[in-house]
C-alpha cells in the first residue's frame, strides 16, 4: 500500500516524465467526497476517472458546522491547498543522486571510456529526472478541511485521496537527518484498517508539520464533540494546549546501557556488504604495503588456527556489541514517553527523530519481553500490540525499550489498569518430552541430508562426518525443553489472560478480557494420546510468531480454561449490555435502536445443553 | 442463563460450552461434494503417474513392478477418497448458541472454537458449482483476530447458512454496545 503513497513513488520513472505535457490538468480527477469513503475508496480514487472536476468537497466544507469556526484563524493556512516546502525539491534531487552514481559507475570505473559517456548519461538524467521532480512537486498539494484531508498528487495518473478526518489514527512527524538540518519534517498519516502509512506529506517545514497535526486534532475533537454532546465544546476550546505528563524518559547513559544489552550484527553485515564494492585486491595491497606487521599477524594465524578462530569470534562479538550500542543510540536517543488526551505519545531518535502516537483505546495486548542477559540485570521491554496502525514490528509498538520491572508495571498500569495475578499455573510436564522430541526431529531432519551429501574429502574430525557432531547439541535440546516447561506459565486473572513463555527470550502477554476475539482448544494426534491440548485466545493484531499459545495443558483443564475465559468475556459483555440498556434513553447515544426492555438478541435457535 | 453481577472471582462464571455442548452435524451430502472434488484432483495426479509409468514401460522397465506401483497408488487413492471425507465429516460439528458460535473440526489436529457473535466482523455465504448441485453453502466468518481471522463452516444447507448469517447479522445490529474494539 505504501507504494501508492505520494512519497513512495517519488523518483517516478524518468522515462515517463515528459508525458504530462500531452495530458495536462484536464485529466479528470475522481472525487471521493463521500463521508464514509473508506480507505480503499481513497486509494482507488486515482485509478477511477469520473467527470467530476476540481471542485472538491465544497459540500463538506460548507457542511462544517460552527464547532470548528473558532479555529479558522489558527488553521486557515491549512485549509487552502498547500504546496510542499520548496526545499523539498533540493532533498528529492539529492535522493536521486545515488541512482545517478549507479548509472555512471560502470563508465567511470572503466578507464577506457572517454569523458563523453558520463556527460551524455548525466545529460539524459538531467532531462528526465529533474523535470520529473519539479512536476511532481508542482502537482502535489494537500489541504485539511474539517471533514477530511485531501491530498492530490501524481503527474500522469492524478491521484486525489481524501481521508476522512475521524479515520486518522495518528499523525506522525519524522525528521530525517538531512531534513533536520533544513528544519523540514515529514508528516505521515495513519489510519485504521491499513497496515501501512496511509499518506505521507514530505517535506514541509517543522512548524507547518505541527500545524497540520494541531489542525487534525482540533477537527477530530470537534467531530467528537459533535458526535457526543455530553462533552461541552467549551472544554475543547480550553484544551488548545493540552496538559501532558511525562511517563518515561531515557537519559543518555540509560540509552547507552540499553544498547550494551543489545547485540547486533546488523552493522557488521552492512560494513561487509559495502566492502564488497571496493576492489579487495587494492585494499589488501594497501594494507600490506602500509603495514609490515600484517605479515606477522598472518603468520601467527597460520601457526595457531584455534587462536585465530577465537580472536575472530571475540572481535565479531565486540563489533556486534558496539554496533548494538550505536544502533540503539540512533534509535532511542532522547526517548520520551508522555500521555496526552488518552494517547501515549513518544519521541525518540538521534539522526531520525520519530514522534509516534498510540491511542490507548487501540491497545489490544501488552507484551513484556526480556532476554536472558537483560533479565539477569532486571531489565525489561514493554510493548503494546495494536491494530491498524503503522506497524513497527508485527503490530507491536515499543512503549519502554529498557526499563526496570517496577517501571514496566507502572507504565502498563497507565496503559490499562491491571491486576497481575499472584500465582501462575504450569502446563503439563509432558510438554518437556514433546518439546524435546519435536526439536530433535527438526535437528535430525537438518543433519541427515547434510550427512548424506557430505563429500568424503571434507572435514571429518575423528573420522566422523562433521554434521554428525551436531548431535552434540542434543543435551542442549533437553535443557531447552526443560526451560520451555519451566518458564511456560499462564494465569486467568480477574481482568484477563496472562501467558508467559520463552526459552531464551521471555515473553509475558497480558490480554484484557475485552480484547478477546476467538477461543480455541486444539489437540493434534500426538497430543490426544497424552490427553493434552493447546489453547489460545486470538487477539487483533497479533504477531505471526511469538504468539501466546498455552501449549500442552491437560485436556480437561484446557476445556475448562476456555469455558472460563469465554465466561469472563460473556459476563463482562452481559453486564456492559445491562448498563447500556438499563437507564432507558438517558445516556444512550442511539436509543431508538434499542428497546431497553427487550433482551438485545433474538436467536430462535435450540438452546445449548448447558444452563 | 443467569447474569453474574460482578467479576469478583474469575472462576465464577465459566460458560460450559466446550466439551459438553451438543453439536449439529453438517449436511451429509457434503461428503459427496468432498469425494467429487477429491476424485477430480486425484484423477489428475493419477494420470500424471500413469503417464510416467507408461514412459518407463517403453524405456524397458519391468512391467510387473510398474503395474504394481500403479495399482498400489490407485488403491491408496480410492481408499483415501472413500475414508477421508467420512472422517472429516465425523469430525465436524457446529452449534449456534445465544451469544456465540461453537465449532469443532479437524481429523488430525482437532480444533474446538468458540466465536463470540459480538466479535464477528462480517459473514459471507458462498457456494461453488459442486455445492450448488447439492444445494449446499459455505459460511465464512470474519473476525478481527489475526491468527485465524477466517472461520469457514462448509457443507451447510444453503438455507441454514443464510439463516445463520441473517441471525448473526441481526444480533450484531441489535447489539446496544457501540464499542469500537479495534
Amino acid at each position: 500500500m505504501s507504494s501508492t503513497s505520494p512519497g513512495a513513488d517519488l523518483p517516478s520513472d524518468p522515462a515517463s516524465s515528459d508525458a504530462p505535457t500531452d495530458r495536462p490538468a484536464s485529466s479528470p480527477v475522481a472525487e471521493d467526497a463521500s463521508d464514509n469513503g473508506t480507505n480503499v475508496d481513497a486509494m482507488n480514487a486515482g485509478d477511477r476517472s469520473a467527470p467530476a472536476s476540481d471542485a472538491p468537497e465544497d459540500t463538506s466544507e460548507s457542511a462544517s458546522e460552527g464547532a470548528s469556526e473558532g479555529d479558522n484563524g489558527l488553521l486557515g493556512a491549512v485549509r487552502e491547498p498547500q504546496r510542499l516546502h520548496p526545499l523539498t525539491l533540493f532533498l528529492r534531487f539529492l535522493a536521486t543522486l545515488p541512482a545517478l552514481a549507479l548509472i555512471l559507475l560502470p563508465t567511470l570505473t572503466n578507464p577506457d571510456s572517454t569523458i563523453w559517456m558520463p556527460l551524455f548519461l548525466g545529460g539524459v538524467y538531467a532531462v528526465f529526472a529533474v523535470p520529473a521532480i519539479i512536476l511532481q512537486y508542482l502537482r502535489f498539494s494537500y489541504r485539511i478541511t474539517p471533514r477530511q484531508i485531501v491530498i492530490q498528487s501524481g503527474v500522469i495518473n492524478r491521484q486525489n485521496r481524501s481521508i476522512p478526518i475521524e479515520r486518522v489514527q495518528n499523525v506522525e512527524i519524522e525528521q530525517r537527518l538531512l531534513a533536520r538540518f533544513l528544519n523540514l519534517a515529514q508528516v505521515r498519516l495513519e489510519t485504521a484498517g491499513s497496515a501501512s502509512t496511509e499518506a505521507s506529506i514530505e517535506y514541509v517545514s517543522l512548524r507547518q508539520a505541527h500545524k497540520i497535526r494541531t489542525a487534525v486534532r482540533t477537527y477530530q475533537r470537534a467531530a467528537d464533540a459533535q458526535a457526543s454532546d455530553s462533552e461541552s465544546s467549551s472544554n475543547d476550546a480550553e484544551d488548545a494546549t493540552p496538559r501532558s505528563e511525562t511517563l518515561f524518559s531515557m537519559s543518555l547513559p540509560h540509552v547507552l546501557l540499553a544498547g550494551a544489552f543489545r547485540f547486533s550484527l546488523f552493522y557488521l553485515a552492512v560494513i561487509f556488504s559495502v566492502l564488497q564494492f571496493v576492489d579487495p585486491e587494492t585494499l589488501t595491497n594497501w594494507f600490506l604495503l602500509s603495514q609490515d606487521r600484517i605479515d606477522v599477524v598472518v603468520e601467527a594465524m597460520y601457526d595457531s588456527p584455534v587462536l585465530t578462530v577465537l580472536t575472530t569470534v571475540i572481535l565479531a562479538a565486540l563489533l556486534g556489541w558496539l554496533s548494538g550500542i550505536l544502533l540503539t543510540l540512533n534509535r532511542y536517543y532522547g526517548f520520551t514517553l508522555w500521555m496526552e488526551e488518552g494517547k501515549l505519545r513518544k519521541r525518540h531518535g538521534l539522526f531520525t527523530v520519530t514522534e509516534g502516537t498510540i491511542p490507548l483505546a487501540k491497545v489490544q495486548v501488552m507484551i513484556v519481553q526480556t532476554t536472558p542477559l537483560m533479565r539477569a540485570f532486571g531489565w525489561y521491554t514493554l510493548e503494546v500490540q495494536t491494530m491498524g496502525l503503522n506497524t513497527d514490528q508485527q503490530g507491536q509498538r515499543v512503549v519502554a525499550p529498557f526499563a526496570r520491572w517496577s517501571t514496566v508495571l507502572d507504565l502498563a498500569n497507565h496503559v490499562r489498569p491491571l491486576d497481575l495475578p499472584e500465582t501462575f499455573e504450569r502446563v503439563s510436564p509432558l510438554t518437556i518430552r514433546r518439546h524435546f522430541l519435536r526439536r530433535l526431529g527438526v535437528l535430525l531432519a537438518v543433519l541427515a541430508p547434510a550427512v548424506y551429501f557430505w563429500p568424503s574429502g571434507w572435514w571429518h574430525p575423528y573420522d566422523i562426518a562433521l554434521p554428525w557432531w551436531g548431535l552434540l547439541a542434543v543435551p542442549a535440546l533437553g535443557v531447552a525443553a526443560y526451560l520451555h516447561y519451566h518458564y511456560h506459565r499462564y494465569a486467568i486473572g480477574q481482568d484477563g489472560l496472562y501467558v508467559r513463555r520463552g526459552v531464551l527470550r521471555h515473553y509475558l502477554w497480558m490480554m484484557p478480557i475485552n480484547r478477546y476475539q476467538v477461543f480455541y482448544a486444539t489437540d493434534s494426534v500426538l497430543q490426544r494420546r497424552l490427553r493434552l491440548k493447546t489453547l489460545f485466545v486470538d487477539t487483533a493484531g497479533a504477531s505471526a510468531f511469538a504468539y501466546p499459545d498455552i501449549i500442552d495443558v491437560d485436556a480437561q483443564t484446557a476445556d475448562g480454561a476456555v469455558d472460563t475465559l469465554h465466561g469472563q468475556f460473556h459476563s463482562l459483555y452481559r453486564s456492559m449490555v445491562a448498563t447500556a440498556t438499563a437507564p432507558p434513553a438517558s445516556t444512550d447515544a442511539r436509543p431508538s435502536l434499542v428497546d431497553p426492555n427487550a433482551v438485545p438478541r433474538a436467536l430462535p435457535l435450540p438452546r445449548d445443553s448447558s444452563s | 442463563m443467569d447474569l453474574p453481577s460482578t467479576l469478583s472471582s474469575p472462576g465464577v462464571s465459566p460458560r460450559a460450552l466446550l466439551p459438553s455442548s451438543s453439536l449439529t452435524a453438517l449436511d451429509p451430502d457434503i461428503r459427496s461434494v468432498w469425494r467429487i472434488k477429491l476424485c477430480l484432483l486425484h484423477t489428475v495426479i493419477f494420470l500424471g503417474i500413469l503417464f510416467y509409468a507408461v514412459t518407463r514401460f517403453f524405456s524397458g522397465t519391468d512391467w510387473t513392478m510398474l503395474l504394481g506401483i500403479v495399482t498400489g497408488v490407485l488403491i491408496c487413492m480410492v481408499l483415501y477418497i472413500l475414508v477421508w471425507p467420512r472422517w472429516r465429516y465425523d469430525a465436524w460439528g457446529y452449534e449456534l448458541h445465544e451469544d456465540e458460535l461453537v465449532l469443532e473440526y479437524g481429523v488430525i489436529t482437532h480444533v474446538r472454537t468458540v466465536v463470540p457473535l459480538r466479535r464477528i466482523q462480517h459473514l459471507d455465504v458462498s457456494q461453488d458449482i459442486f455445492e450448488r448441485e447439492f444445494d449446499l453453502g459455505r459460511l465464512i466468518i470474519h473476525t478481527a483476530g489475526t491468527r485465524s481471522s477466517d472461520v469457514v463452516i462448509p457443507g451447510l444447507p444453503l438455507s441454514t447458512a443464510e439463516r445463520i448469517r441473517d441471525e448473526v447479522k441481526q444480533y450484531i445490529l441489535n447489539d446496544p454496545l457501540t464499542e469500537d474494539v479495534l
